[in-house]
């Protein structure tokens, strides 16, 4: 609806935020780790991308190709690093929140990048991300995790901020050192190291600016990714896969899986609510049955059919070639959490707990049992084979890694009005 | 008269054993003379859990079809369906040797070999080697025999099966004292008889959604193509409405055939159906919307199944006759719209040939029994000259012999 006036210029904030339609985007480093992931981005261009590199040190600033720099907490540390305090980085930032207010003033989109488990990444981080959440930014966080060697006091830093990021991001995406060291082969240099860790965040980050900005043939837009993002909390999922060739898709599904940003939750922890973005990337050449057939291997992957929005772009440049990317976050964190309760009646107390098929609504126990009702109970058994009634003791009925025994709808998640 | 044949056909179903006699004449014509059917035990999703209940249905089965045809089966046609069936395709290549370049049958036979030499897992036996075509060099044809070219290659379409699963239903047909002459599996039987030969030609898929698998057969050309079977059926869908509901699976099952329907409709909202019907104390009442939501659920999914494993075979360009839909789920209401929409391609419920008079026979529980006479009686007409179509002998002896 039109409201002339609503905007006034009396308020250059909101004025400076409407640009003709186009996204921004701005993607920061967090200290000495975020800021060399920038400089990486930064040989890269990506259109309507802007960089931004903040740190606590004023050094790793000046060798910084970057041209936005911005030197944190020079009241606290005096333009030195914050030496790895924790509360340092924090209080730097906290100390300078109306600078970096302005640096993130009027962005759709900011990726945080940010080494954890040193003091100006953990500290500062959830930070930045807390006030750019509070200027209507989505935030979308990728974090290297410390190798295991570095120590477990730095280790223990790293989860810690991580789960504040967790808060205060949209999505925050972690990507172990170790799984990094697993993938370079032993010869080579800490730097090389470094490098790959660099390259898969510069990867994520492209992936998801290609999804964006990319023509899509089934287009996934920004307000859909707010939307699979939309609570900050849950567990992001977030990986990417490349193939090439003849069996591109195989090959991207199997990159995929070694993707070290990559960490697939447990099936049956994404529940139908959940929201999880899919999207392709290929040449003109990608067919229709390509995109089926991704569909169909992510959702076997996933054990979850509806939760799945799918998109496809196409690249001038993929002839032949097809880029994964999967992107979203799973709500709660437990396992049962959110999930119908087990009907009472057919389950003992300390029995295994039903597969989390059925949203809560189907199943509640009803008062009044007909007699049919109560037989029906007799043979319902615990654990997973209560779904499958009448075929109970046969062999499970597997197509594409789900049971067809189990009712359509429970898998489904359709819900049925009861009486 | 002397030349006359007493065959029987036999279809251990999940839902029923069929058995019908039928007296053949020289390999011209039959009639059926006999007809018994008991309702299964000891059957889920179209293979045999108990044994031994089985065999007792497949016997009364048995005894009944022969008493009614007061004549004693002489050959037996039995018809296999089930999950462990698996169907791939395979083709047989060679170079044509005659110095003239024209194909002969030796070429034929050796890229046959060819063709059926792929080994299978240990466990597994060939049911039936189908041929689906010749190419030759490069170019589809019919029959290649005298026509001159350099390379053959002979298109196969090859069913194989868990080796015990068939021995135990061959075990069941055995143990009443018969040996069973040939298998057939059910979805070629089924297809034999439903689909017309323009139909065949022109491209067809035919489905039998029975009451524990779904089997189905696709022809084109007037080949059979592929085959296959979908392990979900009737069943499933009075399993779900049982779960669904709460209620018994028996009254699932009335409920299903009095009330379900594939798709849903406006006026489900409201509607509440009984579960028993017959007025008595105690009776529930179930949302017609519940039932036709759980019901369009799995059928949906059914479709979608199948859709994924015809992939581009199942398209309107493709597949001009559409699908054929047979079995007793067919008979649920607005199931053929369901496909349609879910198919998007014509879609037809199965009739019986002009020359299945009886009307009982023409219920479509009677399809797959029909099409085994009917191919036996293709049998012995062609007197088993190697078509591709029937499997080898020698394989039958090998498994029967075991039980003989």
């Amino acid at each position: 609806m039109e409201q002339p006036g609503f905007f006034p210029e009396q308020d250059p904030l909101v004025e400076d935020q409407l640009p003709d339609g186009t996204l921004r985007i701005k993607i920061i480093g967090i200290g000495g780790a975020g800021t060399n992931a920038v400089d990486r981005i930064k040989l890269e261009d990506l259109e309507q991308v802007h960089l931004t590199a903040i740190d606590t040190d004023s050094q790793v600033l000046a060798a910084s190709p970057v041209e936005e720099t911005y030197l944190l907490g020079r009241t606290v540390t005096n333009g030195k690093s914050t030496g790895g305090s924790v509360s340092k980085g924090q209080l730097a930032a906290e100390a300078d929140s109306n600078a970096l207010r302005e640096i993130v003033r009027g962005i759709d989109l900011v990726f945080l990048l940010a080494g954890l488990g040193g003091g100006t990444g953990s500290g500062a981080a959830p930070v930045i991300a807390e006030l750019a959440k509070s200027q209507g930014a989505l935030v979308i966080a990728f974090t290297p995790l410390p190798f295991k060697r570095e120590g477990a006091g730095r280790c223990e830093r790293a989860e810690k901020a991580l789960e504040s990021l967790r808060k205060h991001c949209h999505a925050a995406i972690s990507l172990p050192n170790d799984l990094i060291f697993e993938q370079v082969d032993e010869s080579a240099t800490l730097m090389e190291a470094f490098a790959t860790a660099d390259k898969w965040i510069k990867l994520g980050v492209h992936s998801v600016w290609s999804m964006l900005f990319n023509t899509g043939l089934i287009n996934l837009d920004f307000s859909t990714l707010q939307a699979a993002l939309s609570e900050p909390g849950g567990r992001t999922i977030f990986g990417t896969g490349y193939g090439k060739g003849e069996n591109s898709l195989e090959a991207a599904i199997k990159d995929l899986e070694s993707c070290p940003l990559f960490h697939l939750p447990d099936p049956g922890v994404i529940k139908e609510t959940d929201q999880l973005v899919l999207n392709l990337t290929g040449g003109p050449d990608m067919t229709m049955a390509t995109v089926n057939k991704a569909m169909d291997l992510i959702n076997e992957k996933l054990g979850s059919k509806s939760s799945l929005i799918m998109g496809a772009s196409i690249d001038g440049s993929f002839y032949n070639q097809l880029r994964i990317t999967i992107m979203g976050t799973v709500r709660g964190t437990g396992i049962t959490k959110g999930f119908a309760p087990v009907p009472a009646a057919s389950i003992p107390p300390n029995g295994p707990v039903a597969p989390p098929l059925k949203p809560a609504e189907l199943f509640e126990a009803k008062e009044a049992l007909t007699p049919s009702k109560r037989e029906q109970e007799e043979f319902a058994f615990p654990s997973q084979e209560e779904n499958r009634g009448l075929f109970e003791r046969t062999q499970r009925n597997l197509y594409e890694g789900i049971d067809l025994d189990i009712p359509t709808y429970l898998r489904r998640g359709i819900k049925i009005p009861r009486n | 008269m002397s030349r006359s044949k007493i065959v029987g056909a036999i279809e251990i179903g999940t839902s029923k054993v069929v058995v019908l006699v039928a007296e053949m004449a020289d390999g011209r014509s039959m009639n059926i003379i006999g007809r018994g059917q008991s309702t299964a035990a000891g059957m889920k999703k179209g293979e045999i859990v108990d044994i031994r209940s089985v065999s007792d249905c497949a016997h009364a089965a048995i005894m009944a079809a022969e008493r009614d045809a007061g004549k004693q089966i002489e050959h037996v046609y039995l018809s296999l369906s089930g999950s462990h069936l698996w169907g791939f395709r395979n083709a047989g290549a060679t170079a044509i040797t005659g110095t003239d370049g024209i194909v002969s049958g030796t070429d034929i036979l050796r890229a046959a070999e060819n063709a059926k030499s792929r080994g299978l897992e240990p466990g597994e036996v060939y049911i039936h080697h189908i041929r689906s075509g010749f190419i030759l060099d490069g170019k589809l044809v019919e029959n290649p025999v005298a026509r001159e070219g350099s390379h053959l290659e002979v298109q196969y379409w090859h069913v194989a099966a868990d080796e015990q699963k068939v021995k135990d239903q061959i075990m069941v047909v055995n143990g009443f004292g018969l040996d069973v002459n040939d298998i057939v599996i059910s979805s070629l039987a089924t297809g034999s008889l439903v689909a017309t030969e323009e139909e065949k030609r022109q491209g067809v898929l035919v489905v039998d959604i029975g009451k524990g698998v779904t089997d189905y057969v696709l022809y084109k050309g007037r080949r059979v193509v592929q085959t296959g079977v979908i392990p979900v059926g009737g069943d499933h869908i009075t399993n779900d409405l049982s779960l669904g509901l709460r209620v018994k699976s028996k009254l699932a099952e009335s409920l299903k055939k009095r009330n379900a329907c594939a798709m849903v409709q406006k006026e489900d909202r409201t509607k509440k159906v009984p579960l028993v019907g017959d007025l008595s104390i105690g009776d529930s009442f179930h949302s017609q919307l519940t039932i036709n939501k759980i019901t369009h659920a799995r059928l949906e999914e059914l479709f979608i199944i199948l859709k994924n494993r015809m992939g581009s075979a199942l398209t309107r360009q493709n597949l001009p006759c559409g699908m054929i839909l047979t079995g007793g789920v067919s008979r649920t209401p607005m199931i053929q719209e369901l496909a349609e929409v879910t198919l998007d391609v014509p879609v037809a419920l199965a009739q019986s040939p002009d020359w299945v008079r009886n009307s009982e026979l023409q219920e479509p529980e009677y399809a797959t029994v029909l099409g085994l006479l009917y191919n036996a009686l293709h049998d012995q007409k062609e007197n088993r000259s190697d078509d591709g179509n029937t499997p080898k002998k020698t394989w039958f002896r090998k498994v029967t012999g075991l039980f003989g």
